[in-house]
């Protein structure tokens, strides 16, 4: 049954949940939608982290790193929450086709 | 040491005693001198820097490491770290900082206390970023310098600055997961995301990365910086995010955040991993595509700050060829050309602010004949762009003929005629530039238009005159490379 | 301990994916936060207890506080984003590309014979000292990001209030 050892497990669904947050970044219209993919792969990129401590055995290093990285990603939500409550002010929804502002 | 250590220290602690003087004191008090205060920041820094780069040289040192605070506990190895790079960047940091205060002063109405806090984490980002010791700090003072600037192009609100700062945002997550699963993998590797670790670990001496992640997350990190910078195939926020901010910050934006979040990135990277030769062709391709591409769209570009932002995509292309041949010419070479497209991008954004500010529009196609009527910014903006074209006896010739000293000493004549061949396409677009800009008929809506007045005046004339000052005393530093060896 | 981790895998994978495909923003704020709760299991069964507290009350608390008011503030209809946005429309190659990318990648692994395993050493007692001492740059770093924060919400939400 035992296909892979667990870390290799954890690597592959890191990888799908990178591969799936980023297909929901560029498919998607709706602009709250594109955070939930970001911080999508934002958790696999802290599983990764911790994955990284546990194999070099320096699981210390990583948590603090991994502590780090969870406050930069509560930031980076809250900024681009501000900018899409910006947007939806001035144009009333939420649609990423109405950003055609800017082109050449 | 004591000296220069207080002196290292002031470009971190600076900033913060900025903001705070900047919250505690009453709003109305610092709207009305906010100009002097970041004034005396950006001034501070290049005293500092200057002070640090004499110091240093007198006592022979080519590195200083330092840390801020008190020591807490015995710690073998210090957290900053200047070096000769370092303190380059740092000056370029310093003096756009400076120009873009000088034009803030006449464009920014508004927010003018939000605009001096986020500008002045903006510049503890950067400093951070490149004084740090540490692949993940510098991934912080990344993340800093990002969200800074998120920040200040979307401060003020408008249609076209939101939807710049949104396409960068996304972008810019994009490069952040990339940079960050590849510093995982690294980790994983190695235990450790010291420079030093990282530089004694065995990666160094082999030159092929060992394992499938590795190889892995040295892409992964290197297309994260290449969005950074803005390279060609990861382009496509940069004209966007350029041009929808105010145009002070699209000084600073232009002038010297593309350079440090992406080339000292690269820089770093280059550094650590120089036994990988894969690195260097990805450089030399990404380079060339961005020299090529950036100048051709750049051709076809009808607004002013938006023709500027893809010049700096061609320029970005420049550095990475410099840094693509890994050697220490080709490191002096990039840096010279940081420092000289600090002065002659900022000079021609400083140049788009005296336009807005006096004939009200940036489309190239409703301007003509400004050269009578603005007679500073039209020979500022020429000398600047002889400066990008490469004409003698300016700064930009010597960086780019240092360029391609570097990539002939390195066995790439080929690389090195394509980047001469390139500086036609330069010149190109900054004709056409010229002749709609400031040359021609002058359309009837801009009769009325005067020559800009106050700092974005003096600003201009002090760039032109240090383009063309140092371009006259470059023959200088050819010397001093020579004395030690390395030209 | 093995049948918890992959339990914990498992439904972080499937959280994951749900937050992606569904239509509902409130369901998919929910799923991200449970998503995040597992995320935080699997930390803590790994060791890592400190970043696992802060992974649960940072990332599953705060940013579905971020979200809801984000989604409350902008009233969107409920399932309005799979008509308007055509969500169904645009996200129909999901689930076969995330089918394809995990055949993908476990035929990747058995093909190099790929095999990760962690360390038998494990320093997990030190998480103090270290993050105090040795990360100090990082500290000021989150320190000037945290202020960051407070200057985006003062500068990006405040004014429209002071305007209605």
């Amino acid at each position: 049954m035992e296909l892979f050892t667990w870390e290799t497990n954890m690597l592959i669904v890191g990888f799908l949940m990178i591969l799936a947050g980023c297909y929901c970044m560029i498919r998607t219209y709706h602009m709250l939608k594109i955070i939930i993919g970001v911080e999508v792969a934002m958790k696999a990129v802290t599983m990764f982290l911790i994955l990284a401590g546990r194999i070099n055995g320096n699981m210390d290093l990583s948590q603090a790193f991994v502590v780090t990285v969870i406050v930069i990603e509560v930031i980076v939500a809250v900024v681009f929450a501000g900018v899409t409550i910006g947007l939806y002010k001035k144009y009333g929804n939420m649609d990423i086709r109405n950003l055609t502002q800017l082109k050449g | 040491m004591n000296v220069l250590k207080y002196a290292a220290e002031t470009f971190l602690f600076v900033p913060f005693a900025a903001i705070v003087i900047n919250n505690v004191f009453s709003k109305k008090m610092m709207e009305k001198c906010f100009h002097l205060l970041t004034g005396a920041v950006a001034l501070s820094q290049i005293f500092a820097t200057l002070f640090c780069i004499y110091s240093m040289d007198a006592r022979g040192m080519s590195r200083f490491e330092f840390f801020m605070l008190e020591e807490l506990y015995e710690n073998d190895r210090e957290f900053f770290c200047l070096t000769p790079v370092t303190l380059i960047f740092l000056l370029c940091i310093g003096i756009v900082a400076f120009v873009s205060v000088m034009v803030a002063k006449k464009t920014i109405d508004a927010k003018k206390t939000s605009y001096v806090n986020l500008l002045m984490t903006l510049i503890i980002g950067m400093n951070g970023m490149v004084m740090v010791n540490d692949f993940f700090s510098l991934y912080v003072f990344l993340d800093v310098v990002g969200l800074s600037s998120f920040v200040l192009i979307a401060m003020f609100r408008s249609r076209k600055s939101l939807e710049g700062s949104i396409k960068y945002i996304i972008i810019s997550e994009l490069a952040t997961i990339f940079i960050l699963t590849g510093l995982a993998f690294l980790f994983m590797q190695t235990g450790s995301l010291d420079y030093m670790d990282l530089n004694s670990s065995l990666l160094q001496n082999s030159s092929e990365p060992q394992t499938m992640l590795l190889s892995l997350s040295l892409i992964l990190i290197l297309s994260g910086f290449f969005v950074k910078a803005g390279a060609v195939p990861f382009h496509s926020w940069l004209p966007d995010a350029h041009q929808s901010a105010d145009t002070s910050i699209s000084i600073l934006l232009s002038g010297i955040v593309i350079k440090i979040a992406g080339i000292y990135g690269i820089y770093v990277l280059t550094d650590l991993f120089s036994g990988v030769k894969a690195i260097q062709t990805a450089l030399a391709a990404i380079g060339i595509l961005s020299i090529v591409a950036g100048a051709l769209l750049a051709l076809c570009q009808s607004h002013f700050k938006r023709m500027i932002a893809y010049s700096s995509v061609s320029q970005m292309g420049y550095i990475l060829l410099a840094l693509s041949t890994g050697t220490t010419l080709g490191v002096v070479a990039a840096v010279a050309h940081v420092f000289s497209h600090a002065l002659f991008k900022s000079t021609l954004f400083v140049n788009a602010a005296a336009i807005h500010e006096q004939a009200g529009t940036l489309e190239m196609d409703e301007m003509g004949g400004l050269e009578h009527r603005m007679p500073v910014t039209s020979f500022s903006s020429v000398i600047a762009f002889l400066s990008t074209a490469g004409i003698p006896p300016l700064t930009g010739f010597w960086s780019k003929l240092l360029i391609i000293l570097a990539l002939w000493t390195a066995g790439n004549p080929v690389l090195a005629g394509v980047a001469l061949c390139a500086s036609i396409f330069t010149s190109a677009y900054f004709l056409r530039m010229q002749k709609k800009v400031f040359f021609g008929k002058t359309p009837e809506h801009l009769a009325s238009v005067r020559e800009v007045s106050g700092s974005i005046k003096i600003i201009e004339i002090i760039l032109t005159a240090i383009t063309t000052l140092i371009g006259i005393l470059f023959p200088l530093v050819l010397i001093f490379l020579q004395s030690r060896g390395i030209l | 301990m093995n049948t918890i981790l992959s339990i914990s895998l498992a439904c972080l994978l499937v959280f994951c994916i749900l937050s992606i495909m569904s239509h509902s923003l409130l369901k998919s704020a929910i799923f991200l936060a449970l998503a995040s709760a597992m995320l935080g299991v699997l930390m803590y069964m790994m060791g890592a207890v400190w970043a696992a507290v802060i992974e649960v009350s940072a990332c599953s608390g705060l940013v579905t506080v971020i979200f809801i008011s984000a989604i409350s503030l902008s009233n969107i209809k409920k399932d309005d984003i799979h008509k308007q946005y055509e969500d169904k429309k645009r996200m129909r190659w999901f689930p076969i590309t995330m089918i394809v990318g995990g055949i993908l990648l476990i035929v990747i692994a058995l093909a190099k014979d790929f095999t990760l395993t962690s360390a038998l050493q494990q320093t997990t007692d030190h998480f103090k000292e270290v993050f105090w001492n040795t990360r100090q740059v990082d500290i000021m770093g989150q320190i000037v990001t945290i202020l960051i924060g407070g200057i985006a919400v003062f500068v990006l939400f405040r004014e429209e209030q002071e305007n209605k």
